[in-house]
This record gives C-alpha cells, sequence and structure tokens, in this order.
C-alpha cells in the first residue's frame, strides 16, 4: 500500500499487462520502429514498477534509478534511430524481415 | 480511494492506448498513441508521489524522444504495414500462446508479491518538496550523474557518425 492509499497489487498489474503488451508488439511488428516503439512501452512499464515500489517502501532511490532510465532511453533512441536511418539509406526499407544480411 | 480510482483510470488509459499502439499497423498512428499512453502514465507517477519522474516523463518522454520517432518516420516515409498474403498459421499460435502464458506468468508472480510487502518506517515527507531527492542524486549518485552525461554525449557523437553521409563533409 503507497502512502497515497494506491495498493502495490494494481501498481504491479498494470506494469505488467503494460510489458506484456510491450512484449507482444516487439514481436508482433515487422517495422523496425514500430518494434523500437514497444521497447519503449517495456521500459517504461518497468519504470513504473520501480516508482511502486518506491512510493511503498517510502525511499527516493527508486525515482533516481528511473531518472537514470529515462536518460538511458533518450540516448538509446537516438543512437537507434540514426542506425535506422544509416540501413534504410542502403537498402531502402526497415522491415525487419527484408533485413537479412546476416541470415545465414 | 478517490486516489486508487483515479490511478486506476490514468493506468487503464496507458493500457488501452498500450494496446491501440501495438495493432495499429500505420507507425505514425502508432507514436501519436503512445503519446497518449505516456501522457496517461505520467498521471499515474504523480499520484505514486514522483512528480518530477512525470515531468520528466512529459517533456523527455512525450516531448523529445516520440517527437524525435515522429521525425525519423516522416523523413523515412515509412508506410503501413501490408499483412502477409500466405499467412502461417502455426506461428501465430505458437507467438500468441507464448505472449499469453508469459503475461499469465508476469501477473501471477506480481500478485504474490504485491500482497506481502510491508511498509516499513514512513518518512512522512512532502512529495512535492525536492530537496531530498536532488541532495540524494547530487552526493551519493554523483559519479553515475556524470558517467550519464559522457553517455550523453558519446550517444550524440556517435549518432551524428551513423547517420552522416558517407564521403560527405
Amino acid at each position: 500500500m503507497t502512502p497515497n492509499g494506491i495498493p502495490l497489487s494494481d501498481v504491479l498489474l498494470a506494469s505488467g499487462a503494460l510489458f506484456s503488451i510491450g512484449l507482444a508488439g516487439a514481436l508482433l511488428r515487422r517495422n523496425a520502429i514500430s518494434i523500437f516503439l514497444a521497447l519503449e512501452l517495456m521500459m517504461n512499464a518497468a519504470n513504473l514498477a520501480i516508482l511502486g515500489y518506491a512510493s511503498a517502501l517510502h525511499s527516493l532511490e527508486g525515482q533516481i534509478v528511473v531518472f537514470f532510465v529515462i536518460a538511458i532511453a533518450a540516448a538509446e533512441a537516438a543512437v537507434g534511430l540514426a542506425i535506422f536511418v544509416a540501413l534504410f539509406r542502403h537498402t531502402e526499407t526497415i522491415d525487419v524481415n527484408k533485413i537479412n544480411l546476416l541470415k545465414w | 480511494m478517490t486516489v486508487r480510482f483515479a490511478f486506476d483510470v490514468a493506468a487503464g488509459l496507458a493500457i488501452l492506448f498500450a494496446c491501440v499502439m501495438v495493432v495499429h499497423r500505420h507507425p505514425v498512428k502508432s507514436v501519436l498513441a503512445l503519446v497518449v499512453s505516456f501522457f496517461a502514465l505520467a498521471v499515474t507517477f504523480v499520484l505514486l508521489s514522483a512528480p518530477l519522474i512525470a515531468a520528466i516523463q512529459v517533456i523527455v518522454y512525450a516531448g523529445a524522444i516520440l517527437v524525435l520517432f515522429l521525425f525519423v518516420l516522416m523523413l523515412l516515409n515509412v508506410p503501413a504495414e501490408v499483412r502477409q498474403t500466405p499467412g502461417r498459421p502455426i506461428h501465430h499460435t505458437l507467438s500468441a500462446g507464448a505472449i499469453v502464458a508469459f503475461a499469465a506468468a508476469l501477473l501471477a508472480a506480481f500478485r504474490s508479491y504485491g500482497a506481502t510487502a510491508a511498509p516499513p518506517a514512513p518518512a512522512a515527507s512532502d512529495p512535492a518538496d525536492l530537496a531530498p531527492l536532488a541532495k540524494l542524486l547530487f552526493s551519493d549518485h554523483l559519479l553515475s550523474f556524470e558517467a550519464l552525461s559522457i553517455l550523453l554525449l558519446a550517444a550524440l557523437v556517435g549518432a551524428f557518425a551513423l547517420a552522416r553521409r558517407e564521403g560527405g563533409p
């Protein structure tokens, strides 16, 4: 139970549902940018669980961890999108089924 | 229990728009649905007494990162996915089964955890007061903070090197 009266189970259920939806998106989509978006959603589900526990345990460390996660997500998005732009310049597509240069 | 109700509504909205994001075949619509989902998540962060993280979520995530996604989508002119004509029913059944099994296992594990987390001594601090957070960030976690700034610089240089036209200036 968090100080605001939100049971921890609600937070964890929401977090687990969001993570599963993100996993489904990462597995089902074929467009590389959509897969990347699903990964961002999974990272946010993890952030929600961390903040829920931080609130229930009256700890500030959780907020610091989430702060670092968001900053690293920004760096990751910049590098990942640069990779997609470079990839698109070479192959004219970002469909992950058509990018199979390293597939045996 | 109104706070709990508000939390459930916001979390439900986040989940709903996450589903919209996953089922849409057009990537631009996916990004816009994810923006709404992240705004709803920011509301849940406020209710979990983390207003600073909620502000960062709106400004950095919904504001900067998703706009970067949208920019690249517009730049590359990514088309909507077309349905694969042959279809592979075995693949679909197996992946749907795997996702459902994973979700069930995750939710079952979380259910048993959420009930037993005992609250320790309450600190009773005002969540809007950012001074303790800043003190913690710039004392115990100062080294990580500085390492993060180097990481962001490296990502900036790396993104520039990757996206640069080869043989250009």
